[in-house]
């Protein structure tokens, strides 16, 4: 019979795309922010407004995108430009009166020997606090080259990501910086090495 | 000069500027400068980022072998059993997992999109399970009709719940309105045919129905698929028959089914009980339509010979009842 | 104060494959007393004559961090877990290997007899006599083990008096050193608005001596001038910089001419005071 003989040839046509894709594919794959792509991280772009689309334009409530700091790579300078607002007034201390972070997510900690008398002879740990962190990207864009070592990131966090087949931040994101890869590479430091 | 040399050499000294400063220069960055857990002393030892991981892997996997064994389910329980009941049981349950715990994402009708991105972009990465998810219905419709749109899909089963009052749609309009179908999965490639750049999964942004699963979205959509589900409650499954991409798929596979939902010729009664029970104009000219058969058994629930074979009492199912 | 006006007076080399030209990295700046500059970069020494012509280059063994010039005409090299010292007429090389004390060479300067290396990876300034034996080690005597550069680079340089002039960008201020190691003393401080301090988490990155100590800064590039004693003369140049720079390598002649090399265009700019 002829509708048989169809179904068969749809049967070996279907068979013949399902294992020509197959052969492409991965196995788990998710979005991540592409460091190099990054408005907030690409080097080569200085004194423009720290990019917040993350923040706005992810569906969940607070969103998935947030600042990571890779500790390996942080200066642990006294004065971090990502911690506080260098434009603010010196105190007493040396220190600027202000903080960046309007969620004030991020903590400072002196590590290692410690000076008991000279604390700006310390180094110091930055870790932001992802429960507060929203993802607007103003610390980021402060640890950038050449201010500072660009050790802070905007990563995807994969407890909070739906991984939504259409990613609103990636359809929002003006440089296409997020992208999906398979979830090894994605868990992979952010690093944005080249502009 | 002659003016030709002239204007070769305006170009080439216009072009040599424009060269120099349109090329961004491309800045890498220095080698490694942090300083290291022994320059910080004190015995600091770098904290690890933390990296936390998605759900599981196989939680996906799991996910395709469910839809896989719904569908048999859904096979089983509408050509063998027959049963009205447990399908809608079935139903109930894809509802509340594939809809509301997963969030009906992924789904086989978003899928598309992903297949024709994998099949025209090499830099893609499509996961094994979503081409497992466009497929698998695919080859079932290709021997047993659309079971994925009874019982399984979630966007079926949530305009199966609000089906009150039906009515039946005059033909021409039905055939009209089917259309829509076939331009929606026009688009629909469309969109996703464009480089990364401009490309819009626009199944996943008009769907109307993920709004009310993840409890949250822009009002405009919720509003729409609120809609929606009061009209599914006269019209049988509106999304369904007439705007469904996925639909146009499975109609065509469905239409080389042998052991679907059929109406055979000499043990009927010629009462038109059926016809009148099938909310999806689905029976015609007391056949079974298989490309349109959405697999919701409710002919066989008003069947008299079904009732008196399974030896339960008839119950006359007539357009306008559950 | 404010009449300190430098010009620019010439821009030297660039980025690209010609001889004259770097291909990825400017880092150090030197003059010898027939006026010559020499550069290093990528893996080579180039030599410059005041109009910006190349006169010689040579390939050194491993990338080469920084450059000096000896009072007898002797090229040293700075790289990383070696110097190089190169004969300027035959370029035959002597090469003191130290892995240890010569982690990553940046700055290279003599004071007396003794040459001093600062090393990056140790964070310190090691001086050597002149068989290069290893004599003492300066800046690291501190409660953080040595300077705080989280850029990467040591920058010095040494006055005729013989005072080692170090930049310590973690704490925003310029050190005095004596060659034995003493701190004497130091100048600077965190400011955004004040142009006499020093911005952002590291500045300033690098530091030359001719009369009056020249400092770069990275992150709102640009070139200063204070007095020896520390007090603040004025910003020589800032726009002429690409906003990228960072470890702007600096050294003066002892004619008034001041040399900077933005690092990203890979370009030696030459300054000069406006005719007065």
């Amino acid at each position: 019979m002829s509708q048989d003989l169809t179904r068969r040839a749809a049967v070996a046509a279907l068979a013949g795309g399902a294992g020509f894709l197959i052969q492409k594919a991965h196995g788990q794959v998710v979005w991540q922010v592409n460091a190099s792509r990054c408005l907030n991280s690409r080097l080569g772009e200085v004194g423009v407004e720290a990019c917040n689309l993350c923040t706005s334009s992810c569906v969940v409530g607070l969103s998935a995108v947030r600042a990571v700091n890779e500790h390996s790579k942080c200066g642990r300078c006294n004065i971090c430009p990502a911690y506080f607002n260098i434009a603010s007034a010196v105190d007493e201390k040396g220190l600027p009166s202000e903080k960046l972070c309007p969620r004030d997510a991020i903590t400072r900690k002196p590590i290692g020997r410690q000076d008991p008398e000279d604390p700006s002879n310390n180094f110091y740990e930055y870790s932001i606090d992802e429960d507060k962190c929203d993802g607007c990207g103003r610390c980021v864009m402060k640890c950038k080259e050449p201010l500072g070592l660009g050790s802070i990131t905007l990563r995807v966090r994969y407890d909070k990501c739906l991984n939504c087949n259409r990613c609103a931040i990636s359809t929002a994101c003006p440089k296409d910086a997020l992208e999906q890869i398979p979830l090894p590479e994605a868990l992979k430091s952010g690093e944005a090495r080249t502009g | 000069m002659r003016p030709r040399v002239q204007a070769a050499a305006l170009l080439v000294l216009l072009w040599l500027p424009w060269q120099a400063f349109s090329q961004a220069i491309p800045y890498t960055r220095p080698v490694e400068t942090a300083p290291q857990e022994n320059t910080i002393g004190g015995g600091y030892k770098t904290p690890a980022v933390q990296k936390p991981l998605p759900r599981n892997y196989w939680f996906q996997v799991f996910d395709v072998v469910l839809l896989a064994a719904a569908m048999g389910v859904s096979v089983w329980l509408v050509i063998r059993r027959r049963s009205r009941r447990w399908l809608v049981g079935l139903a109930i349950f894809s509802l509340a997992y594939f809809g509301f715990y997963r969030e009906g994402c992924v789904c086989p009708i978003g899928s598309i999109q992903n297949v024709t991105v994998a099949l025209t972009d090499p830099r893609y990465s499509i996961p094994i399970v979503v081409v497992a998810t466009f497929f698998l219905p695919l080859f079932v419709a290709l021997f047993f009709g659309r079971a994925f749109c009874g019982g399984v899909c979630a966007l079926g089963a949530i305009q199966e719940m609000v089906v009150l009052k039906p009515v039946e749609v005059p033909r021409r309009i039905d055939r009209a309105l089917g259309w829509l179908r076939y331009i929606y999965l026009l688009l629909a490639i469309f969109f996703a045919l464009k480089p990364a750049i401009g490309r819009d999964f626009i199944i996943c942004r008009f769907d109307p129905f993920v709004g009310l699963f993840r409890k949250t979205g822009p009002p405009h959509m919720l509003m729409i698929g609120g809609a929606f589900l009061v009209a599914g409650m006269f019209i049988g499954r509106p999304y369904c028959r007439y705007l469904c991409p996925y639909g146009v798929l499975l109609n065509w596979c469905s239409r080389l089914a042998r052991h679907a939902v059929s109406i055979t010729p000499d043990r009927e009664l010629d009462c038109g009980l059926c016809n009148q029970a099938c909310p999806y104009g689905a029976i015609v000219h007391m056949r079974a339509v298989r490309q349109d058969c959405l697999y919701c058994a409710r002919c066989y629930a008003s069947c008299p010979n079904e009732r008196a074979r399974a030896k339960r009492p008839l119950v006359a199912i007539t357009r306008g009842t559950k | 104060m404010a009449d300190l006006r430098y010009r620019q007076r010439r821009a030297i080399s660039g980025k690209g494959p010609e001889p004259g030209q770097f291909g990825h990295s400017l880092t150090g700046l030197a003059l010898d007393s027939q006026g010559l500059l020499y550069a290093s970069g990528d893996s080579e020494i180039k030599a410059f004559d005041t109009a910006g012509r190349l006169r010689s280059r040579w390939r050194t063994q491993r990338p080469a961090l920084a450059v000096a010039v000896s009072r007898d005409g002797r090229v040293y090299a700075g790289e990383e877990g070696q110097i190089e010292i190169f004969d300027a007429a035959a370029k035959a090389a002597r090469v003191w290997r130290d892995d240890q004390m010569l982690g990553r060479v940046t700055a290279i300067g003599f004071s007396g007899d003794t040459v001093l290396a600062g090393d990056a990876a140790g964070r310190a300034i090691r001086r050597f006599d002149r068989t290069g034996r290893i004599l003492n080690v300066i800046g690291a005597d501190n409660n953080v083990g040595g300077l705080l550069i989280p850029n990467g680079v040591v920058s010095f340089d040494v006055d005729s008096g013989g005072v080692i002039h170090a930049a310590n960008p973690g704490k925003h201020r310029v050190e005095r050193y004596s060659p034995d190691g003493t701190l004497l003393g130091h100048f600077g401080k965190f400011s955004f608005d004040n142009p006499a301090g020093f911005t952002g988490c590291c500045n300033p990155t690098n530091v030359a001596v001719s009369g009056r100590i020249y400092v770069t800064e990275k992150a709102g590039p640009r070139l200063k001038a204070y007095s020896r004693d520390g007090e603040f003369q004025g910003v020589l140049a800032a726009d002429c910089f690409d906003p990228n720079c960072k470890n702007i390598p600096v050294h003066a002649c002892p004619r008034g001419i001041v040399y900077a090399a933005d690092t990203v265009r890979l370009q030696i700019l030459a300054f000069e005071p406006e005719a007065a």
